[in-house]
Order: structure tokens, then sequence, then C-alpha cells
């Protein structure tokens, strides 16, 4: 009997090049689309929100895993927060703090958004099963 | 469906940011009336340790954060006895209620959301 289609969030801690969590995340996701589950929310904490990096410049012999996933979620339509307590504490801003801060740059935009913890218990509540992604365990 | 959050504590405290960012996230499900507790296991015991002194590397004591638990509504502070064992922690910080555990897995079954930073 097939299983009923479920929805998940993913909460990503492991940052970019210093984890696989990015990339594991990523090959679940992908994954569970094709079974024909559902992604309703992405959530990158502590660590993860390197990942929302746009000016992450890796070597072109590398994956480029902000980019990939950046792709994914546009083209998936897939919502995704960058937890603004983690955010700020690693440099990781989006326009509108980076004038709240009065910071010069700011290196995050669509398709993701900033926001506090609230937006992660929401997801939790609103989704079957939520996985957590820090690459090291 | 009615979710309860167990938030496992398995790396020492002021190595890394992973510990606080947890207590942040259980804190904040407290805050919403979740059913939260937390399990420190492995070197994850070390946050339980009496009179810690983290000036000196320029960190504050994570038994402040801790001792505001029950205050946010934590339900309970698990810690496996075989960990406390092997760290030798017979007496933890006097101002916490801990529960000691024999398994973690049984602990585990009790909750519908896992977390591990």
């Amino acid at each position: 009997m097939k299983k009923p289609a479920q929805s998940f969030t993913l909460v990503i801690t492991g940052a970019p090049y210093a984890s696989q969590a990015p990339q594991t995340a990523l090959h679940f996701a992908k994954a569970a689309l094709d079974a024909g589950h559902r992604i309703h929310h992405v959530f990158l904490y502590g660590d993860g929100v390197h990942l929302a990096s746009n000016l992450a410049c890796p070597p072109s012999d590398e994956a480029d895993w902000p980019a990939q996933w950046r792709e994914f979620l546009s083209s998936r339509q897939i919502s995704a927060t960058c937890c603004v307590a983690s955010a700020l504490r690693r440099g990781l801003l989006d326009a509108t703090e980076a004038k709240r801060y009065e910071r010069e740059a700011f290196n995050v935009s669509e398709p993701y958004n900033i926001a506090g913890l609230g937006e992660w218990l929401e997801s939790s509540q609103s989704s079957s099963r939520t996985l957590y992604f820090n690459g090291s365990h | 469906m009615t979710r309860r959050y167990l938030f496992v504590i398995d790396r020492a405290p002021y190595g890394d940011w992973s510990g606080r960012e947890a207590l942040d996230m259980a804190f904040s499900a407290a805050a919403f009336d979740q059913p939260v507790a937390l399990l420190f296991t492995g070197a994850g015991v070390q946050w339980l340790r009496d009179q810690q002194q983290p000036a000196a590397i320029e960190q504050k004591t994570v038994s402040r954060n801790l001792s505001a638990a029950s205050l946010f509504g934590i339900e309970a502070l698990y810690a496996d006895q075989a960990s406390l064992d092997r760290f030798k922690l017979a007496q933890s910080e006097p101002s916490l209620e801990i529960s000691t555990i024999g398994s973690i897995r049984e602990v585990e079954n009790q909750f519908t959301d896992v977390v591990r930073l």
C-alpha cells in the first residue's frame, strides 16, 4: 500500500564548506519531492545561515551549494527563512537589517527572508515532520 | 497533532555556539506553550557542572541560562547516568533539578520532535 504524502520542514544548522549538512539536506529534499512528498519550509539556523550568503564565491571546479540551494528554492517555490539572531551574529544581513544596523553592504536576498524562531515553530507545527541537518552526527 | 520537543545537548558548553542556540530554540518553543524538555548526554553533561567560571574566556556562565529553564516552562532536564559517571559529575549545579535516566531511547520515544543541533 502506498504511504500518504508527507510535508517536511527542513532545518539546516551546518554551514556549507564546513559541513555536509546543506548537501545532505538538498539531496533529501529532491528525493522527497520525487517521491511525491512536499517541502513545506526551510529554516536556516546557527551556522546554517551561511548558506544564505549571496556573496559566496567557491572555485569554479567546486559545487556552488549556496547557488544550488537558491536555484532549488526558487524553481520549486519553497519558502525559506534565515534565523535573525543567528544571522546578525554571523554577519548575514538583508537590505532591511543592513539599514537598521547602518552597515554598508548586505548579502541576503530572495529567496530567503530573515525572521525569528517563530517561523521555525510555526512551520514545524504545520508539517508532518521536521528534519534537522547539522552535518556532524 | 500535539508536539513534544526534546532538545539533546551532547557537546560541552563554550566550545561552540550550538548549545546556546539549542536553548534559544527550546525557550522559544516553551514560550509558545509547547511541551519542551532538555536532555544532556555525552560531553553535554558538562553544562551541569557546578561553579563554572568562564569569565576568563570572555563568556557568560551557562548555568544562569539553565536556571531560567523552569521559568520558561521547560518541563524537565534529563541527564543520562552513564555520561554523568564518565565525566565524574556526582553532584551537578545545585540550583538545577535534574532527572537522571538510564535509557536515552526510552526518553526520546516520549517526544514527537527530537532536536540535535
